[in-house]
């Protein structure tokens, strides 16, 4: 059947607005090639043919669409194939005979294709590829229409192509942009890190990973030097056996980095030692640098792609060294939070083992801090007292809010002692020091407050107090060694008092009378005998029974043990003009002093022990007092021998006393 | 940190790939050669368990977008879970969360998926 010039143009028509929509609907480079190419050979009645992409990089022909024929490797084109091309690119090229310009494997393909016409695919200098179409059916020749419909659809081609390579290469900056960006994600990610991450090893794990992984590395290590020794201490590993061998700080590499300021990129060619001792010959090392001190390095080993292993460049090297800026001031920041803390805990760790309480105030007066003795002494919870101000706190206690008020204003140390401290309880007593907080700049930030809570050496004091005078209690209090109450024997002094005749002047007395007289007596001699430091041992009804040299001796005990005796008459003298005046009867007594070894301690029972003396010397002391008359002092043989230098003594004849056989010799005061 | 490993395993019909190790290019090679095995199977959807994944590069990136363009073809789809933060933020820079789906649990992804 003849076919019309009407019925070919609009079978070539339809061919075209098919070309139309394969480029309108196609997604990929290839679904254009296959589909331009089948509908081409279609339209001109050809079996084989192959579209050819030329990449301008690589100089070679990649198969984008065979047809009829196998796909191969890609084909690297004689030169001067380009160069004809170029020629031809507004038409084509019919191939009557295998032109010399086109050889190799090139040439071979056109065999097997049996390549008719070939059509470059331009556009403007910058060749895309090429389309080559075999024999006509049954070997016709082409006519001038189908070279036609030939370039014309080339000309679409090339444009789709084109395109193509437009989105490619815009698909292409698209993920070159993204790389950056994430580069930039990692560094901000990073400065990031340096206000979050205060531990040094997981900021240095992370700051490796993200390296690795931005880089394409197949692997990384993070080196730290230490103070002590040059082998650098591998802090973090990412895919590299921890088995490889020690790297020490002296390594030419390392020197090399110290030497220039700058990281380097090792290849093959460089054969350093670094790379011998790693086994690796990609690397990449940066070091990392904070306050002008390198304080380790990075290493990278092997950048990869999707065809092997690459050598880092200069970009790489840069980025790494910006990670290693970022990681080290970060990890700089985090080996100083971990200094503070440490430094923190050391001396929380001081505050909550001492026994003084210490408070800290802000620059506004509220509490910020309290220690462990702190809060035991306030007898609170620190979240009870933290954040309260001083005033509030310290509400009940003047004494101390005047002491706290006057440091705060005067910006001076003022210590108190022996402060009663009504905020815990009436009895508490503490002593207390406020100083000024300074700062490094010594600007005041507040006041530390130090306080002892001494209610009990207190309570001691006081109870001590009604046997010795405060004086003795101080200085037992202040020196533990001079308090031996555990039984010991020791030279004393002994010195009784008993007033004459007091059973019958009581039985004339009403019984509160007889109290209050006896606390008006023993009141004022007790005065006297702490004024000399004597000890009160015991008051047995009208008794009293004083000792000079237990708990503390001193070389005086006995001269004081006889002022003291001297002074108590001087003082009943001075008592009974009042008593006169009260028409009271006047109180007499009778005084006797001994010295003599004693065995000293706390004798007793569990519930019931009193610190005295006994012995002997005792016993004469008390017989003594029984010989004396009213108003007389008597003393023993060895009390005149110790003080006759310093008072004035009659001899008395020697007296028969219980519990002695013989008389014993008698002294009597003048007064 | 040991070399790239991974467990397959199917629910129902979603195939789940556990990963373990760093997703480069080895990794990524190993998890694409997994997914076309099983979509010559008749596989269309895949779920990635990233847990013990804590790290991916470009390369592996580029493998994965492969694997998306492969399961566009036949209308399937790949979604991951148990993200690390830095693998979520690359994979979000890169484009690959506009084609493929990030679940925040296992559970969550079965569902998703389903």
């Amino acid at each position: 059947m003849e076919i019309s010039g009407s019925d070919q143009l609009e079978y070539y028509l339809s061919s075209l607005n098919e070309l139309g929509e394969i480029l309108i609907d196609a997604d990929k480079v290839e679904q254009i090639g296959a589909g331009v190419l089948r509908l081409t050979l279609g339209t001109i009645m050809a079996s084989k043919g192959v579209i050819f992409l030329y990449k301008k990089d690589t100089e070679e022909l990649s198969f984008l669409a065979p047809q009829g024929i196998d796909k191969a490797e890609p084909i690297s084109p004689p030169k001067k194939f380009v160069e004809n091309m170029k020629k031809y690119r507004y038409g084509h090229v019919v191939l009557e005979n295998m032109p010399k310009w086109i050889t190799g494997k090139l040439k071979k393909q056109i065999l097997e294709s049996k390549t008719k016409i070939i059509l470059p695919l331009f556009h403007k200098n910058h060749m895309l590829g090429v389309m080559c179409v075999g024999n006509r059916f049954m070997g016709e020749e082409y006519s001038s229409t189908d070279v036609k419909i030939l370039e014309i659809i080339a000309h679409h081609l090339t444009k789709a192509l084109y395109n193509y390579e437009l989105i490619r290469d815009v698909e292409d900056k698209k993920t070159e942009i993204n790389l950056k960006l994430l580069e930039l994600e990692t560094l901000f990610d990073i400065s990031v890190a340096i206000s979050s991450v205060l531990d040094t090893e997981e900021l240095g794990e992370d700051v490796l990973w993200r390296a690795v992984g931005i880089l394409n590395a197949s692997k990384g290590m993070m080196l730290l030097q230490k103070k002590t020794n040059p082998i650098l201490e591998r802090s973090a590993t990412f895919n590299w056996d921890e088995k490889t061998s020690l790297l020490s700080k002296k390594l030419e590499v390392f020197k090399k980095i110290e030497e220039n300021n700058t990281g380097v990129v090792l290849t093959p060619e460089n054969k350093g030692s670094l790379q011998k001792k790693l086994n690796e010959k990609h690397l990449v090392v940066a070091p990392l640098k904070a306050k002008n001190k390198t304080q380790g390095y990075m290493v990278l080993c092997n950048k990869e792609t999707r065809h092997g292993i690459e050598a880092f460049n200069q970009l790489d090297l840069d980025l790494l060294t910006a990670l290693c800026n970022q990681a080290a001031v970060a990890m700089d920041n985090a080996k100083l939070f971990k200094e503070i803390t440490e430094a923190k805990q050391f001396n929380e760790s001081i505050l909550s083992s001492i026994a003084t309480g210490v408070i800290t105030l802000d620059p506004i007066g509220e509490i910020d801090s309290i220690n462990l003795a702190g809060t035991t002494i306030m007898k609170m919870e620190a979240e009870n007292i933290i954040g309260n101000h001083y005033m509030y706190l310290f509400e009940k206690d003047d004494e101390i809010l005047e002491l706290i008020s006057s440091a705060e204003i005067e910006n001076k140390i003022r210590s108190e002692i022996n402060i009663p401290f009504f905020t815990v309880s009436k009895e508490t007593v503490i002593n207390m020091s406020v100083a000024p907080r300074l700062d490094p700049e010594g600007n005041t930030q507040g006041l530390v407050i130090a306080l002892e809570d001494i209610t009990d050496v207190s309570k001691v004091k006081n109870t001590f107090k009604r046997y010795v005078s405060k004086q003795v209690v101080d200085e037992l209090l202040d020196d533990d060694a001079k308090l031996n109450l555990g039984g010991e024997k020791r030279e004393v002094t002994i010195l009784f008092t008993d007033i004459r005749g007091f059973t019958s002047m009581s039985e004339k007395m009403k019984p509160e009378r007889v109290v209050s007289t006896l606390n008006e007596y023993f009141s004022q001699m007790i005065d006297i005998v702490f004024k000399y430091n004597g000890t009160l041992d015991k008051i047995i009804g009208d008794e009293l029974m004083i000792v000079y040299g237990a708990p503390i001796a001193t070389e005086d005990d006995t001269e004081r043990a006889v002022t003291t005796a001297v002074e108590m008459q001087d003082q009943i003298k001075i008592l009974n003009k009042e008593r006169k005046k009260r028409k009271e009867p006047p109180i007499q007594f009778g005084v006797g002093i001994n010295r003599g070894l004693v065995v000293s301690g706390n004798i007793g029972s569990r519930d019931m022990m009193d610190y005295t003396v006994i012995g002997d010397t005792v016993n004469l002391g008390a017989r003594l007092c029984s010989a004396a008359g009213p108003g007389e002092i008597l003393v023993s043989d060895s009390v005149w021998d110790v003080t006759k230098e310093k008072f004035s003594y009659n001899p008395l004849d020697p007296i028969n006393v219980k519990g002695k056989k013989d008389k014993i010799s008698v002294y009597q005061i003048q007064t | 940190m040991a070399d790239f490993t991974l467990e397959v395993k199917d629910e129902g019909d979603i195939v789940v790939i556990e990963t373990n190790g760093y997703l480069n290019n080895v990794g990524g090679e190993k998890i694409s050669q997994a997914c076309y095995e099983k979509m010559e199977n008749g596989k269309t959807r895949f779920l990635l368990d990233l847990e013990n994944s804590k790290v991916v590069n470009s390369i592996g990136v580029s493998i994965i977008i492969e694997i998306i363009e492969k399961l566009q073809d036949v209308d399937g789809r790949l979604g991951y879970y148990n993200l690390a933060p830095i693998v979520e933020k690359t994979f979000n820079i890169m484009g690959l969360t506009k084609y493929s789906t990030v679940f925040g649990s296992k559970s969550e992804a079965l569902e998703g998926m389903s």
